[in-house]
């Protein structure tokens, strides 16, 4: 007498939660989910085929606009894989600025991804919140390089420009009051029972599960595993920087919001020590006019705000471009985990999901 | 567009026959420069390079040698002055912080222990930029994959990127696929690698790192290389009806799937005169739509 | 005081409808203006700004003074108001589009049944008891005749109230069904479940007042509510003002509760479709049911048109000075400014909390809240039984 159906649905690409142009086909029982098989490459622009095109400079404004809220860290780890690529030694005093930049940069990507996930569960306060800081953060973008979000900030071997004057004063100004803000969004968040009960138990992931399927960043360090690449594999100057991984044992959607939260703290940490150890010295490496490669590939990875960001880059002899340009995108390996987070979830519990694996569609897609 | 700037007959340009077509090799931009050489690293090959440049380094250096004898000779011959003893050219050093990292000898314990448990299905192991690579024939990359992952002392728990490569140039192979394993507990990273001819599907690595799945349909989408045994063997990035794979070499850079009329280069309005006449050869008024 | 004849007593009905869609569509525009305003103080921004003059209207003129007064004008906190004409002009003006394959009929049904819904509840809402106003003698064909302050004095108002506002989930579900569309029946469902799951908590935490006052007609209870109680009625009142402002919450599908239109879930659940005047009517039905709760909040727990809520005003009034009398007595004034103070809070608690689950809600109603307000009729009953 009563016919028991599924129903088929597209969330996306057009949906006010999939944070771009993600689309998800889902099939509901009642509002459970029974399947989940996300589709991508709506925002494919090519930019692999394009930086194998363009000289190893020209890359870089190509990753700017792949993760463009973390631009810096993605400048970061094209300019550490190239330097890889030739076998060129950085100075310190550019490792220290690459290392603030980059700190900056994650703060301002978590502080992105914290607006944007509280308003996926209806706290809309906290985007606004945290918008105010970022703001802040994008500032000292402008300072340093003139842009803002798509900062285009290093150079194979070093920086263009040292820090520009008074930048102390602006950094020692934001540590002073990051603090206090950083507890004002966990006066609203961390003890609400609403925000609880949206992000408890919601979207688990395993420590087993998490490694199997590649996931790298907060989602893992949630999980337990406490691999950090500024810890694993030191680069720029991390290896002179103290500061401690944190993890939680939970594995689902509140323990990453505080696994992200005591993030930027040791962020903050990060950024004190730069400016209290800064060196003096030039920011830019001896190089020739013309970097012509020699037949190399490297695979290097840096820790980027939204997991492990890898550039694969193969080179061939004598010529100015790269003869392979590869991104491990941390978003694009990540996404493939939300199918097993949000599956016998209910539709509410797919947007938290989507939220807490923190996806720019920009990255995914390339 | 309206009437009065409609080409008269006599002045458009020969519509082509059949339906239209880019002139791709008109465009600059869907040129296509195909590379030369094979830019595979590998130790045997440096070795081999730097022989056959020291080799040709010395035969110069004989060839001058004789050229100052002979030289000499001449001038005895003719009581001239003898010419000036050739001295031998010192590579030249350049001031700057560059150090081109060359393949090294494998030192790492991984390589060789992979070496001893895989036997002759590894083809080559070195290290470069500090980096390990392990080349191991295209038939035995499950087993090796199996071997990184399930061996104590190895333990390489994540398949932290894997990727591709097309050497056009290249004869007996056609793509490099590369393989990073990342060891968490060990904090090290390995790389390995196998030459894939045109054609040939390579064991799948869902079955020991599931998360290869969306990595392989990228490969699979972007240079053209089935995998045997993927669970979802289907294109990822570019719509299903994609035509070809767009990061092989021989891929224009303006794709070949992308519209054909390109407004930007078309300034003096040529080639939109050329779809409308073509469109209003096959009967269709592209320029009022249809009261339907 | 004369008995008025049959049609003039209809033509004061009349009036008395003129007055009240006037109150009520005054009020809307100023709390959707509000919730901008508010929403944006409590998030450190502006709100809206955008529609303001600087030269002609009530803000060209703010403007100029401000310039006088050498303030820079940009923080004009009336800067944005002539935006809520725009709006109204926008819903208008628009197209109105009508799904291909929508029930037309049904679709074009379903708003003007939660509109209406939403506005018909205001017949049993009393504003203030007795005679509100008197019309003068020279007045044409109603002159010296009194206006009551409530348009119909049934006796049965809260049952009329909340059967006449159970209606309205039937726009809600039918739009949801009739725009045949999957976001829209997944909202229109929701609502469904919602909406029936919270109105027994609704009614039951209504109950605890006509336990108490012996009543159900509006006017009758409020002023029971608000002057008759000895001291130990304050506690049923305060518990049932909590648990009715929740379901009324629930009720209104706004934060946390708002799951049939959660726009990061269902894009805009039951309305997704609609666009045009027949959005505009939703829009208006949502604020208009925020006034209808407000109201009924303000008149049977917030002492109605008394100043002091929760029965206070009884205790008070022995003791008030002869001056201080004014204060004593029922004023209208002091119903719409509760009714505006609830509406704030409505503003206030959207900007704070974040949403509930779907299945969250269900339990929230029928886990918690019922047994919440059957102990709190337990009192209730009690204090009648003692204490009265």
């Amino acid at each position: 007498m009563f016919k028991n159906e599924e129903m088929e649905i597209n969330l996306g690409p057009q949906h006010p939660s999939t944070h771009g142009v993600l689309r998800v086909k889902l099939r509901l029982d009642g509002e459970t989910i029974t399947h989940c098989r996300p589709m991508i490459g709506y925002l494919h622009r090519g930019v692999e085929k394009i930086c194998e095109n363009q000289t190893f400079f020209q890359g870089q404004v190509w990753t700017d606009r792949m993760d463009y809220c973390s631009a810096v860290a993605n400048n970061l780890g094209w300019a550490e894989a190239n330097e890889k690529l030739f076998g060129i030694t950085v100075p310190r005093r550019a490792q220290y600025i690459r290392t603030m930049l980059n700190e900056f940069n994650r703060l301002a990507s978590h502080l992105i991804w914290l607006a944007t996930h509280a308003l996926d569960i209806g706290a809309m306060t906290v985007f606004l919140y945290a918008f105010r800081e970022r703001e802040d953060i994008l500032d000292m973008n402008e300072a340093f390089c003139g842009s803002r979000l798509t900062t285009t900030a290093f150079r194979i071997g070093g920086l263009r420009e040292d820090l520009p004057p008074g930048f102390e004063k602006l950094v020692k100004k934001f540590l002073a009051k990051f603090p206090s803000c950083l507890e004002e969004y966990e006066n609203l968040l961390n003890e609400n029972r609403i925000w609880k009960k949206r992000t408890i138990g919601v979207a688990k992931l395993s420590a087993e599960d998490a490694i199997a399927l590649g996931i790298t960043g907060p989602v893992l360090r949630a999980a337990g595993v406490p691999y950090d690449i500024r810890k694993a594999f030191p680069y720029a100057a991390y290896a002179e920087m103290n500061f401690d991984v944190p993890t939680r044992t939970e594995a689902d959607t509140y323990a990453r919001y505080l696994v992200r939260m005591d993030e930027m703290r040791q962020s903050a940490r990060i950024i004190q020590q730069c400016m209290d150890g800064m060196p003096e010295g030039p920011v830019m490496a001896k190089l020739p006019k013309i970097l012509k490669a020699e037949v190399n590939e490297v695979y290097h990875a840096t820790e980027a705000p939204k997991g492990e960001i890898g550039y694969y880059l193969v080179g061939e002899k004598g010529s100015g471009n790269p003869y392979r340009f590869h991104v491990r995108a941390p978003g694009f390996i990540n996404l493939q985990a939300l199918p097993k987070m949000a599956e016998g979830g209910l539709i509410a519990d797919i947007v938290a999901a989507i939220g807490t694996l923190d996806i720019v569609l920009g990255e995914i897609d390339r | 567009m309206s009437d009065e700037t409609l080409p008269q007959p006599s002045e458009t340009p020969e519509a082509p026959a059949g339906p239209y077509v880019y002139d791709y090799a008109a465009s600059p931009q869907r040129q296509v420069v195909m590379p030369k050489t094979v830019p595979l690293p590998s130790l045997r090959t440096y070795e081999a390079e730097v022989k056959a440049a020291a080799a040709a380094d010395e035969a110069k250096w004989q060839k001058m040698l004789a050229d100052f004898e002979t030289a000499k000779a001449k001038a005895e011959a003719e009581g001239k002055e003898a010419p000036k003893p050739p001295v031998r050219p010192v590579p030249r050093k350049d001031d700057n912080d560059l150090k081109t990292p060359w393949p090294q000898e494998a030192k790492d314990d991984d390589l060789h222990r992979l070496q001893e448990r895989l036997g002759g299905k590894v083809e080559e192991i070195f290290e470069q930029a500090g980096e390990l690579t392990c080349q191991v024939s295209k038939e035995a990359i499950l087993e090796a994959l199996q071997l990184c992952r399930q061996d104590i002392a190895l333990n390489y728990e994540m398949l932290a990127d894997q990727t591709a490569t097309h050497y056009p140039a290249a004869t007996g192979f056609a793509f490099s696929v590369v393989y990073h394993l990342t060891s968490i507990s060990r904090r090290k990273r390995l790389r390995l690698r196998i030459l894939v001819p045109e054609g040939f599907s390579p064991e799948s690595a869902c079955a020991v790192y599931p998360s290869a799945n969306w990595m392989e349909r990228e490969i699979y989408d972007m240079l053209g290389i089935r995998f045997a045994n993927h669970p979802d063997m289907t294109r990822i990035l570019c719509p299903e009806d994609w035509e070809g794979h767009p990061l092989r070499k021989d891929y224009p850079v303006v794709g070949w799937g992308q519209r054909d009329i390109a407004f930007r280069e078309d300034r003096g309005g040529m080639l939109e005169r050329i779809a409308l006449q073509k469109a209003g050869q096959l009967g269709i008024n592209l320029k009022q739509p249809k009261a339907e | 005081m004369p008995i008025p004849t049959l049609t003039q007593s209809i033509v004061i009905t009349l009036i008395q409808c003129l007055l009240v869609v006037i109150f009520v569509f005054v009020v809307v525009p100023l709390t959707v203006f509000a919730e901008r305003k508010v929403l944006g103080y409590l998030q450190q921004r502006l709100g809206s700004t955008r529609v303001a003059s600087g030269h002609i209207g009530i803000t060209g003129w703010m403007n100029r003074g401000m310039w006088k007064w050498g303030r820079i004008p940009v923080l004009s906190y009336w800067r944005g108001i002539p935006g809520l004409v725009a709006d109204v002009l926008k819903l208008i003006l628009k197209e109105d589009i009508i799904p291909a394959k929508a029930d037309k009929f049904v679709f074009f049904i379903a708003p003007a049944l939660s509109m209406v819904a939403a506005v018909v509840v205001f017949a049993a809402v009393s504003f203030v008891p007795g005679v509100f106003f008197t019309f003068p003698t020279w007045f044409p064909f109603v002159g010296g005749l009194p206006v009551s302050g409530g348009i119909a004095d049934i006796n049965v108002g809260l049952l009329w109230i909340l059967g006449v506002a159970s209606v309205g989930v039937y726009g809600i579900v039918l739009a949801g069904w009739a725009s045949n569309s999957k976001y829209p029946l997944l909202g229109g469902l929701r609502s469904a479940a919602q909406m029936v799951s919270y109105e027994v908590p609704l009614a039951l935490s209504l109950l605890a007042p006509v336990v108490l006052s012996s009543s159900l007609n509006f006017a009758e209870m409020s002023k029971v509510m608000a002057t008759g109680l000895p001291f130990w009625g304050l506690v049923p009142q305060i518990i049932g003002f909590l648990l009715y402002l929740t379901c009324g919450f629930a009720e209104t599908n706004r934060l946390p509760f708002d799951m049939p239109e959660a726009e990061n879930e269902l894009v805009a659940g039951f309305h997704t479709e609609y666009s045009g005047m027949k959005f505009g009517f939703f829009y208006l039905a949502e604020y208009i049911n925020m006034t209808v709760v407000a109201a009924l909040a303000a008149g049977f727990f917030l002492g109605g048109p008394w100043l002091l809520p929760f029965g206070l005003q009884g205790l008070v009034n022995p003791y008030l000075p002869g001056f201080l009398s004014w204060f004593g007595e029922p004023h209208a004034i002091f119903f719409v400014v509760k009714i505006i103070f609830l509406l704030f809070t409505y503003i206030w608690v959207r900007g704070t909390i974040p949403r509930y689950r779907y299945d969250q809600v269900m339990s929230v109603a029928w886990k918690y809240l019922i047994p919440l307000t059957l102990f709190n009729l337990l009192l209730a009953a009690a204090v009648r039984c003692f204490a009265v």
